[in-house]
């Protein structure tokens, strides 16, 4: 029972981590119909600044929730500047291009974002600080520790919040409406007066402040990071927005989540060597029985 | 007095087509004007040029004094210059509230907006009913009054109307002309009206040009063209 109960709240923590980068994905699929293959480096990215400031920062006399609160705001800033610059270098100039080309622009910038933090941070893994876990006052979660850790719980507390902060945003905000406006028909949003170059750049700003989070959760949850972590994370998020029906924001939190529970499950009761193979097998049924994802709308096109 | 729209020798291409073949065409403030003619006139095209959607390869626009050639949509609103475009195209998956909220989306006047509101709702009680109902479960002719009213909440000075009979019923092609008569006298707002009823179009319209192959053909008052024999033959069948 015990493991049970380990295991659904790994599996929830995978999943909201799934979550916050499988948002990235779904909403810029929403607006310009390009799946972002650069978006897993982005989280690398993001995880790789919050481990220089909180090095630097920490040395600099920063400590507890205020270390914390600093770190995310610079990795989401940093994280931004690298979805808005990206989004202009490697897929504006392609927007009227046929849909094959900013496809291959993305895989060869994730490819160039991969190899040049590479570079400059060698292929080693490096030691991730746990911020979370170094906060005192969360020491009356230690009785249930053994079930959940203080930073597995704050993890998933932070993604939930987030995502209402995220929701409230598509919902109530006018930004959110452009948005939603844009997805629904560009043309028409012009003709609204919508500029849909800044909602473009908006949702990729959105995007990447997400995923930087989620890099520095998972920095503090696995205590180590490297050039790599990208790769199969993108990967994951994106098995999980197609598993949740990509374009839909709902359904890449669903499918994060249930992505999450199998992957851990599969771990705990098969072995971890499977929780890739059951992922992927994932990914392939649902291509197959759904492929228009559990939330999303049936693609029809016209001829 | 300078007319608040004139569009001087304008033509649009797509790709290699020549869609327009250089149009000219006036419109005074509180007219409106119908366009007529067949399908494939380049009717629609010469209302996406208007409004910056396709923008001219030749010729000039000018609207309330400036030259808009080549400006593009989501500035020329600011304007007043509003297109309600053929097929309605609703947001489908936004509210009805949320579809006029996007009308007036550049405006940020939020009492203005609200008697704007007020205005829509009188004109489409209908409207009002279906506030927070998504815009896509509207039936063909709300969908149309919707359409209006995101216009008008752009607070249109010019407002180009494309087909908006286009496959309604005629008790609802009646009102909706209704209405359109009625914000033109009300509001002053000057119109281009774009109909395949070239009859229904000329009893709202003062003035008409008709289009053939790209080219204005004709043009005049719209009870002198509607009692011209031979035009009504030729162009407005029968």
């Amino acid at each position: 029972m015990n493991l049970f109960v380990e295991l659904c709240f790994s599996g929830l923590t995978k999943g909201s981590i799934y979550a916050l980068i499988a948002l990235g994905y779904t909403m810029v699929y929403g607006i310009i119909a390009l799946i972002n293959f650069a978006h897993g480096e982005i989280y690398m990215i993001g995880a790789f600044t919050a481990l220089i400031f909180s090095l630097i920062l920490s040395s600099w006399g920063f400590s507890g929730l205020g270390l914390i609160f600093s770190v995310m705001v610079i990795a989401g800033l940093y994280a931004a500047m690298y979805g808005y610059t990206t989004e202009k270098i490697a897929y504006k100039p392609l927007r009227s291009s046929p849909r094959l080309s900013p496809l291959i622009s993305a895989i060869g910038l994730s490819i160039f974002l991969q190899n040049y933090v590479l570079l400059a941070q060698t292929s080693n893994d490096i030691l991730f600080p746990d911020l979370i876990g170094q906060l005192d006052f969360l020491g009356f979660l230690e009785p249930i520790a053994h079930l959940a850790t203080p930073t597995q719980i704050c993890i998933v507390i932070t993604c939930a919040v987030t995502m209402a902060v995220l929701s409230f945003i598509i919902k109530k905000t006018k930004m959110g409406l452009a948005m939603r406006a844009v997805a629904q028909n560009p043309d028409m949003a012009r003709l609204s007066g919508v500029n849909i170059d800044r909602v473009i750049s908006g949702t990729f700003i959105l995007g990447s402040v997400l995923a930087a989070l989620g890099g520095l959760l998972i920095g503090c949850s696995m205590q180590q990071i490297n050039s790599n972590i990208g790769f199969l994370a993108g990967l994951k998020a994106f098995t999980a927005a197609v598993l949740g029906g990509i374009g839909s924001i709902p359904g890449a939190v669903l499918g994060a989540l249930i992505l999450g529970f199998a992957e851990n499950f599969t771990a705990g009761y098969l072995a971890s060597d499977y929780e890739d193979v059951v992922a992927f097998i994932l990914l392939t049924a649902i291509l197959i029985i759904r492929p228009e994802g559990i939330l999303g709308q049936p693609i029809s096109r016209k001829v | 007095m300078k007319p608040l729209l004139a569009v001087n020798g304008v033509k649009t291409f797509y790709g290699n087509i020549e869609a327009l073949k250089g149009i000219s065409l006036t419109a005074g403030s509180g007219e409106i004007i119908a366009l007529l003619g067949a399908n494939g006139a380049g009717k629609t095209t010469a209302l996406k040029t208007i409004v910056g959607l396709t923008p001219p390869g030749e010729g000039q626009i000018i609207y309330a004094g400036g030259d808009i050639t080549g400006k593009r949509p989501e500035d020329l609103i600011r304007k007043g210059l509003v297109l309600v475009p053929e097929g309605r195209h609703i947001f489908p998956a936004l509210t009805v509230s949320e579809n006029l909220m996007m009308g007036a989306f550049h405006r940020a006047d939020k009492n203005e907006i609200a008697s704007d509101l007020e205005y829509v709702f009188k004109l489409f009680p209908k409207l009002k009913e279906r506030l927070n109902q998504s815009g896509g479960t509207l039936s063909g002719g709300e969908q149309q009054m919707l359409a209006i009213s995101r216009g008008l909440m752009g607070r249109p000075k010019l407002l180009l109307l494309d087909e908006p009979s286009l496959g309604l019923a005629p008790i609802i092609i009646g009102q909706i002309f209704e209405t359109i008569r009625e914000i033109n006298v009300s509001q002053k707002t000057t119109m281009i009206l774009v109909e395949q009823n070239a009859k229904l179009a000329l009893t709202v319209a003062g003035r008409a040009y008709i289009m053939t192959a790209g080219r204005v053909a004709m043009s005049g008052a719209a009870e002198e063209l509607q009692n011209d024999e031979n035009i009504r033959r030729a162009y407005l069948g029968g």
